[in-house]
C-alpha cells in the first residue's frame, strides 16, 4: 500500500507543475491542459486523504470531481472556439479584453 | 387689471368674514363655558399661518406664474397672503380681548408652554477626569408670553401687517416692472409677518433671537427685490451685513445670560425672585450692553443707522412695513424687555449698579435723534426722509427707554414707570402714523410714476426721471386729495400737534427725561434731554418741508401736472390709518394707555373713577399745565418750537399756493394760504454752504466707514484669501494630486490577461494561508 504522504507530497508536486504551466504558457488549450493537471492533484489530495481517514467519502468527491472537469472541459474547448470566432488566435498574450 | 369703479369691493366679504370668525367662536357660547380651546392656545396659530402661507405662495407663484387666474384672483399671491394676515389679525384682536376680559391672574403674563423643542443633558468633567451627567432634562421649550408690552406690539404688527399688505395689491400688482415676480414679494412679505408675530409673542431670549434673524433675512430679500438694480443690491448686502455687526453683540449678549441664568426663558428669568441676588452684576451689565448693541443695529441707532436710509431701495411697502412700522421696533422691544434686570424698586429683582447701560441708551438715543434730523433738512427724496424720520422717531423711544431704565435703577418707581409707558406709546404711534405716511409717499409715487409713463412715450424708461424726488413735486395737494390729507395728518403726528397721535408720547418722553435730569439727579441726562428737545423743533421743520415741497406750490414737473389718484386699494389703509393717527393718541392716553403699558394697570381703569367729561380735562390739564413749572416750561418750549419755529421756518422756505383753479381738500386747504404768510427766505447761500454738503453726504458716515473697511476687513480678508487659496486649497489639491497618481500606479495592474488575475489570485491566496499559518501556530 502506497503511504498517503507520498499521495499528497506527488499532488503537491502535480499542482505547482500545472501552476507554473498556466503562467508560462500561451496558448490557451495547454492552459486548459495545466488547469485539468492542477484538478487532478487536487483529487489526488482526496484520495489521500481518505487513505488516511479510513473513509469513502474522498472517494466520492474524486469521482464527481472528474464528472465535473469533464463537463468543464467541454465548456472551456466550446468557449476557446468562440474566442478563436472572435479573435484569429487563441494566444492569451491577445486576448486583454478584461481590462475593458 | 379690471378697472371697475370699485375692485376692492369683491374681495371684502371673504377678508371680513376671516376677520370675524374668532368672533363667531367667543359669541357662539364656547368662550362663556369656559372651553379648552381659547385665545391663549391657539395664538401659536398668529406666527404659524403666515409661516405656513410663506412655501404655498412661492410654489403656487412658480408653477402658476403666468396664469390669469393666477393674477386676476389670487393677485398674483397677494389674496393668499391677505387672508392669512387677516386670520392672524383678528387671532391678535380675540387674544387681546381675553387679556382684557380675563386678566393674568397672579402672573406677570399669560403663559403658554407649546412643547419642548429640544431636551438634552449636559456632561462635565470631574477634577479626577472622569465625565459625569451634570445637568439633566435641560430643555428649550417653545411658547407663547403675553404681557402689555408684547401684545401691544402683537396688535401694531398684526394691524400694519394686514394693511399694508391690502395696500400692496393696488402698489404692487398695478406696476409692470413687477410683472411675474409678485408671488416672490407675497412669498417673503407673509415669512416676515412670521418673523415679526414670532418675535413679539415669543416666551425666550432664544425664540426671540431666531425669529429676530428671520426678519433680517426677510429684510435683505425684499431690500434686494428689484435685484437687477445695482444700488438695490448694494443696499441689501449693505443692510444685511450692518444688522449682522449688531446680531453678533446680541447672540455674545445671549450667551452671557443663558451662563448667568441657566436659561433663557423669560418665566425662568425674570421669574426668579433672586434675580439680582446671585448674579454677578459685572458680568450682567455686559450682558445688558451686548442687547443693547443687537438692538442699535436691528433699530438703525447711531453708529449702526446706515443701513436704513439705503434699504428705502426697496419697494414702498416693504419701507412702510419693515423699515417704518415693524421691524426696526424689535430693537425697541428688546430694551423694553430689559426692565425686570434694572428693576430695584419694591416690585423689582433687578441689579443695581446698571445705570451707566441706561445712560449709555439714552445718549444713544439722543445722539441719532439729533443727526437723523439734521440729516432730514437736506434730503430731496421722499422717502429717505422718512427713512432719516423714522431713524429719529426710534431714537426719541430709546432715549425714553434709556431715561426710564435709568429711573428703575435708582428706585424711582413712578417715574419710571411713566417713562415706560411714554415710550411704548410713542411706539404705537409713530409705527401707526409711519406707516401710514410710507404708505401715502407710496401713493405719491406711483401716481408720479403713471404720470410720467402717461405723459412721456410708452415704454420710454430711459430718461433720467425720479419719481421720488420732491423736486418734481409741488401742487399735488389739489391732485391727490386723500393722499395730501392723510400725509398732513401723519406728519402732524409725528410733529407732535397738540391732541393728535405723538404729541402725547412724545411730550411725555420729553417731559421725563427733563425731570429725570432736574428733579431725580440724572446729570448725565442733559445731554439727550437737551439733544431730544432740539429734535423737537428740528421734526417741525422737516416734516413740514416734506409736506410743502410735495403738496403746496405750483407743480415744479409737466408729470406732477398730471398726476391724479386712481389706483385702488392704495386709499382705504390711507383713512382708516389717518382716523387712528388723528384719534388713537387722545383715546388711548384717556384710557390711561401709558400707565398699562408701564405697569399693566388695566386699560380704562382712570374712565371709571370720575366720570368721563372729568377725565378727559384731567388728561388735558395734566398734559398742558402740569403742575411742576419747570415741567410746564419745558412742555410749552417743545411745543413752540416744534409747532411754530420748525414748521414756519420751512414754510418760509417752501410754502406757497396752489396754481388758479386748484383746490385741495377742505380739511387742509387753510395750510397753503397759511404757508404764504411768513414771507419767504433766501436759502441759495445756506443750501450751497459746506454744512448742507456734509449733511448731503450723510456727514460722511459711509466714507468713514469705507475707510475703515479698506484699512482694517480689506487687507484681512486677503490674507485669509491666500490663507485659503494656498493653505486649505493646497491641501485639498495636494490630496487630489496625490490620489490620482497613486491610482495611476494601480490602474497598471489591471492589464486585462487572465494570467495576471491568477497570479494575483494565487499571491492572494498565499498571503492568507501565510497569514492563518501564523494564527494557527
Amino acid at each position: 500500500m502506497i503511504p498517503a504522504e507520498y499521495l499528497a507530497g506527488l499532488g503537491a508536486i502535480l499542482f505547482c507543475i500545472g501552476l507554473v504551466g498556466v503562467f508560462t504558457r500561451a496558448n490557451a488549450i495547454i492552459v486548459l491542459m495545466c488547469v485539468e493537471i492542477m484538478l487532478n492533484a487536487v483529487n489526488l489530495n482526496f484520495v489521500a486523504g481518505a487513505l488516511h481517514h479510513g473513509d469513502v467519502t474522498g472517494w466520492v468527491f474524486t469521482a464527481i470531481a472528474i464528472a465535473i472537469a469533464a463537463a468543464e472541459v467541454a465548456v472551456g474547448l466550446a468557449i476557446f472556439l468562440a474566442l478563436y470566432g472572435e479573435h484569429e488566435s487563441i494566444s492569451l498574450d491577445d486576448i486583454t479584453n478584461l481590462k475593458h | 387689471m379690471g378697472e371697475s369703479k370699485n375692485p376692492e369691493m369683491k374681495f371684502l366679504i371673504p377678508i371680513g368674514l376671516l376677520l370675524l370668525f374668532p368672533f363667531m367662536r367667543i359669541y357662539g357660547g364656547e368662550f362663556a363655558r369656559g372651553s379648552p380651546f381659547d385665545a391663549l392656545e391657539s395664538a401659536f396659530l398668529i406666527p404659524l399661518i403666515p409661516l405656513l402661507i410663506f412655501p404655498i405662495i412661492a410654489i403656487l407663484g412658480q408653477v402658476y406664474n403666468k396664469e390669469d387666474w393666477w393674477k386676476e384672483r389670487f393677485k398674483e399671491g397677494g389674496m393668499i397672503a391677505i387672508c392669512g394676515l387677516a386670520i392672524a389679525l383678528s387671532l391678535s384682536v380675540w387674544l387681546a380681548i381675553q387679556f382684557f376680559t380675563q386678566g393674568t391672574g397672579d402672573e406677570d403674563a399669560l403663559r403658554w408652554n407649546l412643547f419642548n423643542w429640544i431636551s438634552f443633558d449636559v456632561l462635565g468633567q470631574t477634577a479626577d477626569g472622569t465625565w459625569v451627567t451634570m445637568e439633566q432634562d435641560i430643555a428649550l421649550g417653545v411658547g407663547i408670553w403675553v404681557d402689555p408690552l408684547s401684545l401691544m406690539l402683537l396688535f401694531v404688527a398684526a394691524f400694519l401687517c394686514f394693511l399694508i399688505c391690502w395696500f400692496s395689491l393696488g402698489y404692487m400688482n398695478t406696476d409692470p416692472i413687477n410683472e411675474d415676480r409678485n408671488h416672490r414679494f407675497y412669498a417673503e412679505f407673509v415669512l416676515f409677518s412670521a418673523g415679526m408675530l414670532g418675535m413679539v409673542l415669543a416666551d425666550s431670549f432664544l425664540w426671540l433671537f431666531v425669529f429676530w434673524e428671520i426678519m433680517g433675512l426677510c429684510s435683505y430679500l425684499l431690500i434686494g427685490f428689484y435685484y437687477e438694480r445695482p444700488s438695490a443690491a448694494y443696499a441689501a448686502k449693505k443692510a444685511f451685513l450692518t444688522t449682522r455687526v449688531g446680531d453678533v453683540f446680541l447672540l455674545i449678549g445671549l450667551l452671557i445670560l443663558y451662563d448667568l441664568y441657566g436659561s433663557l426663558d423669560y418665566a425662568v428669568i425674570f421669574g426668579d425672585p433672586s434675580i439680582g441676588g446671585t448674579v454677578d452684576a459685572g458680568m450682567l451689565k455686559w450682558a445688558m450692553l451686548m442687547l443693547f448693541i443687537g438692538a442699535v443695529g436691528k433699530s438703525a441707532q447711531f453708529p449702526l443707522h446706515v443701513w436704513l436710509p439705503d434699504a428705502m431701495e426697496g419697494p414702498t411697502p416693504v419701507s412702510a412695513l419693515i423699515h417704518a412700522a415693524t421691524m426696526v421696533n424689535a430693537g425697541l422691544y428688546l430694551v423694553a424687555r430689559m426692565v425686570p434686570f434694572f428693576d430695584v424698586t419694591a416690585h423689582g429683582s433687578g441689579v443695581e449698579g446698571l445705570g451707566d447701560v441706561a445712560i449709555i441708551i439714552a445718549w444713544t438715543g439722543g445722539i441719532t435723534a439729533c443727526m437723523a434730523a439734521m440729516i432730514a433738512f437736506v434730503q430731496n427724496d421722499i422717502k429717505k426722509v422718512l427713512a432719516y424720520s423714522t431713524m429719529s422717531q426710534l431714537a426719541y423711544i430709546f432715549t425714553g427707554l434709556g431715561v426710564s431704565l435709568w429711573l428703575f435703577n435708582n428706585d424711582h418707581h413712578h417715574a419710571a414707570v411713566i417713562a415706560f409707558g411714554a415710550s411704548m406709546f410713542h411706539l404705537f404711534n409713530h409705527a401707526m402714523a409711519k406707516g401710514m405716511l410710507f404708505m401715502a409717499s407710496g401713493s405719491v409715487i406711483h401716481e408720479m410714476h403713471h404720470a410720467h409713463d402717461h405723459v412721456s412715450d410708452p415704454g420710454d424708461h430711459d430718461d433720467d426721471f425720479d419719481a421720488q424726488d420732491m423736486r418734481n413735486m409741488g401742487g399735488l395737494a389739489s391732485k391727490l386729495p386723500v393722499t395730501a390729507t392723510a400725509m398732513a395728518i401723519g406728519s402732524a403726528s409725528i410733529i407732535g400737534l397738540p391732541l393728535i397721535g405723538g404729541f402725547w408720547s412724545k411730550e411725555g418722553i420729553i417731559a421725563e427725561t427733563w425731570s429725570a435730569t432736574a428733579l431725580y439727579g440724572a446729570s448725565w441726562m442733559l445731554f439727550p434731554a437737551f439733544l431730544i428737545l432740539l429734535t423737537a423743533g428740528m421734526t417741525g421743520f422737516y416734516m413740514t418741508r416734506m409736506w410743502m415741497m410735495t403738496f403746496a406750490g405750483k407743480p415744479k414737473s409737466v408729470f406732477a401736472a398730471h398726476a391724479h389718484e386712481a389706483t385702488p386699494w392704495i386709499r382705504t389703509p390711507l383713512v382708516l390709518l389717518s382716523v387712528i393717527a388723528l384719534l388713537g393718541g387722545f383715546l388711548l392716553s384717556l384710557l390711561g394707555a401709558v400707565h398699562w403699558l408701564g405697569e399693566g394697570e388695566s386699560l380704562g381703569s382712570a374712565l371709571g373713577h370720575d366720570g368721563t367729561l372729568m377725565t378727559v380735562l384731567e388728561t388735558i390739564k395734566h398734559a398742558f399745565l402740569p403742575a411742576d413749572t419747570f415741567l410746564l416750561l419745558i412742555t410749552w418750549t417743545a411745543v413752540a418750537i416744534s409747532l411754530v419755529l420748525g414748521p414756519m421756518m420751512a414754510m418760509r422756505i417752501h410754502g406757497g399756493r396752489l396754481a388758479k383753479g386748484e383746490s385741495a381738500h377742505v380739511g387742509i386747504a387753510w395750510l397753503l394760504p397759511l404757508s404764504t404768510r411768513f414771507g419767504k427766505s433766501d436759502v441759495t447761500a445756506l443750501a450751497n454752504s459746506g454744512v448742507a454738503d456734509a449733511l448731503q453726504r450723510r456727514l460722511f458716515f459711509d466714507e468713514w466707514y469705507d475707510a475703515a473697511v479698506a484699512a482694517t476687513v480689506i487687507p484681512l480678508a486677503n490674507v485669509l484669501a491666500w490663507f485659503d487659496n494656498r493653505i486649505i486649497d493646497g491641501a485639498i489639491r495636494g490630496i487630489e494630486w496625490g490620489s490620482q497618481s497613486i491610482s495611476g500606479e494601480v490602474r497598471k495592474l489591471t492589464t486585462g490577461s487572465a494570467r495576471d488575475y491568477i497570479l494575483m489570485a494565487v499571491v492572494g491566496t498565499l498571503s492568507i494561508a501565510a497569514l492563518m499559518w501564523r494564527v494557527a501556530v
